[in-house]
């Protein structure tokens, strides 16, 4: 089965091999965490934190939860992924997304399935051709095309990408003159995982970049801004062999 | 033969990756299929190697391994290259009939000790990269795309296609 819906301000696009209950699932996480933690809306429970009305002890578990998540990873890079925004209040957005989406991987359970939020990529089991999931990787200098492909293998469930083009407000980078990766995938076992190495390297740079692959069991591709390309080792595996399917196709 | 040749690019290409910094003989050992696979059982004894070791980096893409039966499954490793990080391997794990891991594998030096394999990042290049546009994907990943802009997006174009089928 195939579904779309809107949530969070982007799309969720899922395959699986279940049944409408699954799909009301997914939906009614990524709805209960729209309410809770979206800034934009006036009612959310982060935004009355954000406005002082609410204090943090005072909030949800969940908002706690993911707040504590969020910190722990800020620890993890060093500062390059971090839940303020500059003028210190509370912002989640760069984690809840991901947060929702293990939510929703645990909802749909060990079947197969493929979901897919604003381009950020959580699966299990394999394709309906028996296949692994694959994953085409925007190219950032042109949307309509791919840069290329990358088979989910390995335990590795998750693909993420950050970028500092589009919706570049809700990554500060560092640096004064802008970042030095217009974007970061990074494969990884774990959604939230993926999602904070990939906002924190486009945030922190090569530094980070380095730092996160030498101490964590996580691929990378990063796209600088004249188009060049960077990757770890087991990308490049990766990505060698979906060439390879590409040209077998032909 | 597909497959195969799917396998024996990675290894070829796990050859290319660090061709740079080959120097001279430096192909340390010869592609040796293992029996640590998947728990199939059937490993691909002897049949692959041989393939491409004498230059590490060129043959192997088209499938010069097929000279025997059918691939099966199993973890087959690639040329062993050496690396200012100390000897290099790849290893492609085909279990039923498909991939389902590539490993970096760890080395030991002559003194007996492991080396930690550099996970750094290094420059590819856009040639290595192009072929797979055309590849079969399920779905689309990308910097983070509002509403509006997914209207625009690949994804939406793959979606549509799901719907149609």
């Amino acid at each position: 089965m195939h579904a779309t819906f809107e949530t969070m301000g982007t799309v969720v696009s899922l395959e699986w091999s279940g049944d409408e209950q699954a799909l009301d699932a997914v939906r009614g996480i990524f709805e209960d965490a729209d309410h809770r933690f979206s800034l934009y809306r006036p009612d959310s429970e982060l935004r009355q934190v954000a406005d002082g009305s609410l204090e943090l002890l005072d909030a949800s578990s969940e908002l706690r939860e993911v707040y504590a998540t969020a910190l722990g990873w800020r620890g993890e890079t060093g500062g390059a992924f971090t839940p303020h925004r500059p003028d210190g209040a509370v912002d989640l957005n760069g984690i809840v997304k991901a947060w929702a989406m293990a939510e929703a991987g645990r909802a749909l359970g060990d079947g197969d399935w493929c979901l897919n939020v604003g381009g950020d990529v959580l699966v299990s089991g394999q394709a309906a051709s028996g296949a692994p999931w694959v994953v085409g990787i925007v190219d950032p200098a042109d949307r309509t095309t791919l840069l290329t492909a990358v088979p989910l293998v390995g335990g590795r469930r998750a693909a993420a990408t950050s970028g500092s083009a589009e919706r570049g407000d809700h990554i500060w980078t560092r640096g004064r003159e802008g970042a030095e990766f217009v974007q970061v995938t990074v494969v990884a076992d774990d959604i939230v995982k993926a999602d904070v190495f990939a906002t924190a390297t486009v945030s922190g740079g090569t530094i980070t970049l380095d730092d996160v692959t030498g101490r964590f069991n996580i691929d990378v591709l990063t796209v600088d801004g004249e188009g060049s390309l960077r990757v770890t080792p087991r990308m490049r595996a990766l990505i060698a062999h979906s060439v390879e399917q590409a040209a077998v196709a032909r | 033969m597909r497959r195969r040749a799917a396998v024996a690019s990675i290894l070829a290409s796990a050859g290319v990756i660090l061709a740079g910094v080959q120097v001279g003989a430096a192909v340390t050992a010869a592609r040796t299929p293992t029996a640590t696979g998947t728990g199939s059982g059937s490993s691909n004894g002897g049949s692959t190697s041989g393939t491409g070791t004498s230059s590490g980096t060129s043959s192997g893409s088209t499938g010069s391994t097929g000279s025997t039966g059918a691939a099966k499954d199993g973890t087959f490793n690639g040329t062993t290259v050496q690396t200012p990080f100390g000897p290099m391997q790849v290893a492609a794990v085909i279990s039923g009939g498909k991939l389902t891991d590539v490993k970096v594998l760890q080395r030991t030096n002559q003194g007996g000790r492991s080396i930690q394999i550099s996970n750094q990042a290094d420059p590819m290049l856009r040639n290595e990269v192009l072929q797979a546009q055309s590849a079969n994907v399920s779905t689309i990943g990308g910097a983070t795309y509002t509403s509006e802009g997914y209207l625009q997006s690949l994804q939406a174009a793959l979606d549509q296609a799901g719907f149609a089928g």
